[in-house]
């Protein structure tokens, strides 16, 4: 894994970038809005090394805390001064972030020396960190984090009982699993038919997402290429192996001890994401 | 292939090991006891004793949190027990616990309103990461519910003692007037802490996705009151009695929503007033068109004076 991410570390933005044509921001910003984080959170995203979930969780808490003093000012209009006064000294108002912190932990240096300039040169300053660490042996204590996330990562843990084990572990009483994956398959054969879909439609629907109405002819016509009955089974033999995927994920994250395990499909179950919490 | 066949039968084993759980554990309820949750209990109540008898029949009355099988509440690798029955006394559900942080978090509704910052708030509370808020819908939902809920259930248990006083020859039957407006009242003024921030728990129960469950809450507390105001006659029929006190309920917590007069004085006179009304309608024969009216003049009016009272309170 690590020799294959050496190479691929500058270039992995870009890869995911063809692979799915753009999309995969979007559905990293969905696994952020589903988070909802609060000023406060701190959060422990793994195999991130690029630093996409992070920036992304930085951003929200930001307008959530803005929101939040926004209302504290109105508020304090109808307060004295003695009580404005105290409330500067004890509420951190110069914190921004609210005390909310994310810390990228990756296996590959590379990818987390690309993830801390990408950092730098977007001016992301405060409530970042980065450290070395492997998923399935967590270089960090119990019960410290809120939230975990491994976005399009755990396929690359070789052993994923373990890696949720470590989250079960790192994280507080109340904490949150995210992981954000494609429904890939193992078959060969229909990992064939998965990719003619994916890179069929998945192009077609960015720009659909972009606003070209003409990209929305253009995906019915190649829709209509394919034979009818044909084309049907496929797609529902795919949908089928994706919850299969989806399904057995879901018993891994209950077998380490999460409770309240669900996912979310996004793009007909191309991508879903699994949410879990230790209770 | 083998993929799925290594799927499907790994699919099979748990429905399998799921029934077996189901089937064996009849006697007991198949709960799964919640580990993290559990440990912060038995550290923060350490000095707090149940008596083990009383504890597990407690837990025979909440239901069953779902299918799974139950596991010892140490260790990383839950194993399969033999036997059926709780191992820790500080054992709840899913839903004790969700329960337990919504309570909590009412606490934070002045301040933050209902949203999933008061839960986030209601859950470090009880020693839980804000992230439980996770666990809720992010409008607050179900933050509502379990208060309406809880309201409810706060008001029979008042007639409940009231109505026993009254067995008991300790107090006087009331009119059916005053029980109602009594009722009412002692109903809405449990609104009060949260008045600030109400509309807007209005406006998130008119949602579609909240109307069965809010209708429901709303229906069976009329009933309740019914039940309670007893054997009075009133000319009503059951259908015209239930829409014309859900009519009262509604019309008076809108008005309070806009009411700033000290202790809410004007709200109290407007509920006598609607209550005498009601009582006089009862003796002419348009009863039953009147009471449809009211009912559509108070849920129709619900979203617009919402609205305004929402940008009221503001203001004020």
């Amino acid at each position: 894994v690590y020799q294959v991410f050496e190479n691929v570390a500058k270039k992995y933005d870009v890869m995911n970038d063809s692979m799915t044509l753009g999309i995969h921001r979007v559905w990293k910003d969905i696994l952020v809005h589903k988070m909802n984080p609060c000023p406060g959170t701190l959060l422990l995203d793994v195999a991130g090394g690029t630093g996409d979930i992070a920036f992304r969780f930085i951003n929200y808490v930001r307008s959530v805390r803005q929101r939040q003093l926004q209302r504290k000012l109105k508020h304090h209009q109808n307060l004295s001064w003695q009580e404005i006064f105290e409330s500067y000294q004890n509420d951190k108002f110069n914190n921004s972030l609210g005390d909310s912190q994310v810390v990228v932990c990756d296996i590959n240096r590379e990818m987390l020396k690309v993830g801390k300039q990408k950092a730098q040169h977007l001016g992301y300053s405060e409530g970042l960190s980065w450290v070395l660490g492997n998923a399935e042996e967590l270089p960090f204590d119990d019960d410290k984090f809120d939230v975990y996330t491994i976005a399009f990562g755990i396929r690359n843990v070789t052993r994923i009982d373990l890696a949720l084990q470590e989250a079960y572990r790192v994280l507080k009483p109340g904490g949150r699993f995210l992981c954000l994956e494609f429904s890939h398959v193992s078959n060969p054969l229909l990992s064939r038919l998965y990719d003619l879909y994916s890179f069929q439609v998945i192009p077609v629907l960015g720009e659909v997402i972009a606003g070209d109405w003409r990209s929305y002819q253009y995906l019915v016509e190649s829709i209509r290429q394919f034979p009818p009955s044909a084309g049907l089974w496929a797609f529902r033999l795919l949908i089928l192996m994706a919850l299969i995927f989806q399904e057995e994920l879901k018993a891994m994250i209950e077998d380490a001890g999460f409770f309240k395990v669900d996912y979310e499909n996004l793009n007909f179950g191309i991508v879903a994401i699994h949410s879990g919490f230790k209770l | 292939k083998m993929a799925a066949a290594g799927g499907l039968r790994r699919a099979g084993w748990r429905l399998w090991r799921a029934r077996r759980a189901v089937v064996r554990c009849q006697q007991c309820p198949p709960l799964r006891a919640l580990q993290a949750s559990a440990a912060l209990r038995a550290a923060s109540d350490e000095h707090k004793k149940e008596p083990w008898a009383s504890s597990s029949q407690q837990h025979f009355e909440s239901p069953p949190a779902g299918h799974q099988p139950e596991e010892k509440p140490q260790g990383p690798h839950p194993s399969y027990t033999g036997q059926g029955g709780q191992e820790s006394e500080d054992y709840e559900s899913e839903e004790q616990l969700q329960h337990r942080i919504l309570t909590a978090a009412l606490e934070f509704v002045p301040e933050h309103g209902w949203t999933a910052e008061a839960i986030a708030e209601g859950a470090k509370t009880l020693g839980l990461s804000v992230a439980a808020a996770g666990l809720f819908h992010s409008d607050g939902s179900e933050l509502i519910l379990h208060f309406v809920s809880e309201c409810n259930t706060k008001l029979s248990e008042l007639l409940k003692k009231e109505q026993k006083l009254v067995q008991l020859g300790e107090a006087e039957k009331k009119p059916i007037d005053e029980f109602l407006r009594d009722a009412v009242e002692a109903r809405l003024r449990m609104l009060i802490p949260y008045i600030e921030k109400w509309p807007q728990a209005l406006s998130v129960l008119l949602l579609p996705r909240n109307i069965p469950s809010s209708l429901n809450l709303l229906t069976s507390m009329i009933d309740d009151i019914w039940h309670y105001a007893g054997d009075q006659s009133t000319d009503f029929n059951w259908y015209t009695r239930r829409a014309v006190l859900t009519a009262i309920y509604n019309t008076t917590e809108l008005v309070m929503m806009q009411d700033s007069s000290p202790g809410f004085e004007d709200t109290w006179r407007f509920l006598e007033n609607r209550v005498a009304d009601a009582m006089t309608m009862s003796n002419t024969a348009t009863q039953v068109q009147s009471t449809g009216e009211a009912v559509v003049q108070g849920l129709m009016g619900a979203a617009v004076t919402v609205s305004n009272a929402g940008t009221s309170r503001a203001v004020r």
